[in-house]
């Protein structure tokens, strides 16, 4: 399991919730391919996000989100801490991305200490469509950039780790 | 008026919604359910390579998008008119029980799990899959998960990708297997069973050892005597990826067996007024309304309907626990008689959980899976087709049309959920009946009592949305059945 994870959630096909499909596309393609790094896109919900989850260092998930709360395209940075677990489930559709990281947490599976969010602010996600709304469409790049950087602030990271741990073995 | 709101930043618009509309002395006059569905996707298909669909219809759940590749294979297949290599046949077989094994665990320990492990009268900060946890032990939890990883690992080696998978085309696969990965889930399958076996000594030990959950699975408010649908093997067993429709009475008759590309002469869709939900029922019955009874052509699709529909299991751990249940429930073990308490599909998801587990493993042992020949290249056209899976919720159909080149011109889905939107909408009834009376709040376990009607079938919930945080809560809204107007309101989280 390579220890870094970038998780692009969406679906390609419903208009701006391709976005994480979008980000993901282009990264792939920017990045050789890295022992330490995974960039997934997937199509998922419920118990299938904690499969990913296990077993990873660091993660950021790419998604779409609808506050209605500022102009669509705006990219919304935060803690998966800091949203709300639901924990009485009516159908295994329920299982979202918060009650997959408390349920993974309370099981004392390896879960990463913290998961980062990167969101953008959509304004259709109900209509199918393979194309995006242009506001979310032009925030695509901006994103690309905002996670490269917080790959590299991980793996420099992940690389002190290593370092120090290989110190305390020679100790 | 109570109204729970949540916060604004999980909200979406995706609910699944129960209205109920009750009279001025507060008895109950109807009640519907809704539940989100990604409309205008057979649309969406239309213009495009048939061969593109089994890709592109894994977009329409995040909960079972193997379920949807596998029908869409299959009805492509048939667009063609190519019958599929063995050995390719047998690798769809093998990663669709892998899939069924992880899904229905999740199910059972997930959401049946707080009812039955929990009880439906536990407090509510308890009767959740953490409370499940805390009875049944932290280990017990990982095994759940580890048992959902095996699942995903057969995925990803069949399937050539993790998460969704790719390689059924028409024609067969698109990827073969290596003796390595042949062991590794033989391996796997082994590890499964173990876990059925774990399963079953759960289920004996806290539900069945507890007469008030058996009498709870056979209570009146959750019974429904309807018909049952479901796919079976030459021998009438249980079946997931292949085999004829069977369709059998309230009262054990065999109404129907079927090839799938004949559903159209046993299946209609009813459309009422006030829903855009569709209610298929059988044809030859006909339509009565959302009433019980061998005259009536509802019909159900669930893990329970098809225990009612096969003559026994493939697998001899499965078969002993089909004939457990069967005797458990109706007294008699041959399963002849049929079970109609709704809150059994519970356990009939267990028993097919343990025919999933046991199947991988034979399955995985046999070395044809290995071989080169998985794809037969189509020659000719037929220009239809219709591929028929048992996903996990129900009988899944897809039925296209395409012009000589194998575009699509049509496309009509049936998916699990739609064939049980009428019986869903009977059980909420009844079970709303029961509880919904004058000058009572809608409490908490009055929810739950109603909510255990609908989540024994686990409604599918149009999930393709899944924008964040990707969870669908119920929400039931109680309107005046005269004026329409909201009286009370709840939504369900914790």
């Amino acid at each position: 399991m390579k220890p870094i994870l970038v998780l692009c959630l969406g679906n390609d096909l419903l208009c701006d919730d391709a976005f994480g499909a979008a980000v993901a596309s282009k990264i792939e393609n920017q990045y050789a391919p890295d022992e330490r790094v995974e960039i997934l896109f997937a199509a998922v919900a419920g118990f299938n996000l904690l499969d990913l989850l296990t077993d990873r260092s660091s993660v950021i998930i790419i998604d779409s989100i609808c506050t209605g709360k500022c102009t669509p395209g705006t990219l919304h940075f935060f803690r998966g801490s800091t949203l709300a677990p639901s924990r009485t489930l009516t159908g295994s559709h329920e299982i979202g991305l918060p009650t997959a990281l408390a349920l993974g947490n309370e099981l004392g599976l390896n879960m990463p200490p913290e998961v980062d969010i990167l969101a953008v602010e959509a304004d259709d996600v109900y209509t199918i469509s393979e194309s995006m709304t242009p506001a979310v469409s032009a925030a695509v790049d901006e994103a690309v950039q905002e996670i490269t950087k917080w790959v590299e602030h991980k793996r420099e990271l992940l690389a002190h780790h290593v370092r120090e741990g290989a110190t305390a073995n020679v100790v | 008026m109570r109204t729970v709101l949540i916060d604004p930043i999980t909200r979406l618009e995706g609910h699944g919604k129960i209205h109920l509309f009750v009279n001025d002395d507060g008895s109950l006059a109807n009640c519907y359910f809704q539940v989100p569905e990604l409309r205008g996707f057979e649309k969406f298909c239309q213009g495009r390579p048939v061969e593109e669909l089994p890709r592109i219809t894994t977009r329409i759940c995040g909960v079972c998008p193997d379920a949807h590749h596998m029908a869409s294979a299959k009805a492509a297949d048939a667009v063609y008119g190519v019958t599929i290599p063995s050995a390719a046949r047998k690798l769809r077989e093998l990663m669709y029980n892998a899939f069924f094994a992880g899904d229905h665990t999740t199910h059972f320990f997930a959401l049946a799990g707080p009812d039955f492990v929990c009880g439906p009268d536990a407090p509510k900060a308890e009767r959740n899959i953490l409370g499940v946890i805390a009875k049944v032990g932290i280990d017990a939890g990982k095994q759940v998960i580890a048992q959902r990883a095996r699942g995903q690992r057969v995925i990803e080696i069949i399937g050539g990708k993790k998460v969704h998978p790719v390689t059924a085309l028409p024609g067969g696969m698109s990827k073969r297997i290596t003796p390595e990965e042949q062991l590794e889930m033989i391996q796997i399958g082994r590890d499964m069973v173990e876990f059925a076996k774990f399963t079953i000594k759960v289920f004996e030990d806290i539900v069945l050892a507890n007469q008030g959950y058996v009498d709870l699975i056979l209570s009146d408010m959750y019974a429904h005597q309807t018909y049952n649908m479901g796919l079976v093997d030459e021998n009438n067993r249980v079946s997931f990826y292949d085999g004829d429709v069977r369709v059998v009475g309230p009262d054990g008759r065999e109404h129907a067996r079927y090839r799938p590309e004949n559903y159209l002469e046993y299946v209609a869709e009813r459309v009422e007024p006030y829903s855009y939900l569709k209610y298929p029922y059988l044809k030859k019955v006909g339509w009565k309304g959302f009433v019980d009874g061998v005259d009536s052509g509802v019909y159900k699709a669930t893990p329970l309907s098809r225990l009612n529909v096969a003559d026994g299991m493939a697998t001899p751990l499965a078969q002993q626990e089909y004939e457990r249940y069967f005797e458990t429930l109706t007294g008699d073990r041959t399963g002849r008689t049929m079970v109609h308490s709704t809150l059994a599909t519970h356990w009939a998801r267990v028993v097919e959980m343990v025919f999933a587990c046991e199947a991988t493993l034979q399955q995985a042992q046999d070395d044809e899976i290995t071989s080169d020949r998985i794809h037969q290249p189509p020659t000719g056209i037929v220009g239809e087709g219709i591929g028929i899976v048992e996903a996990p919720r129900g009988t899944l159909t897809h039925h296209y049309k395409t012009d000589q080149n194998g575009i699509v011109t049509e496309a009509n889905l049936i998916v699990g959920t739609t064939n049980n939107n009428a019986p869903i909408t009977m059980s909420i009834k009844r079970a709303a009946e029961g509880l919904i009376q004058k000058g009572k709040e809608i409490t908490d376990g009055t929810l739950n009592k109603i909510e255990m009607a609908f989540r024994a079938y686990d409604p599918c919930f149009g999930c393709a949305t899944h924008s964040l945080p990707g969870e669908m809560p119920l929400e039931v809204t109680v309107h005046d059945a005269q004026t329409g107007e909201v009286i009370d309101r709840a939504t369900r989280r914790l």
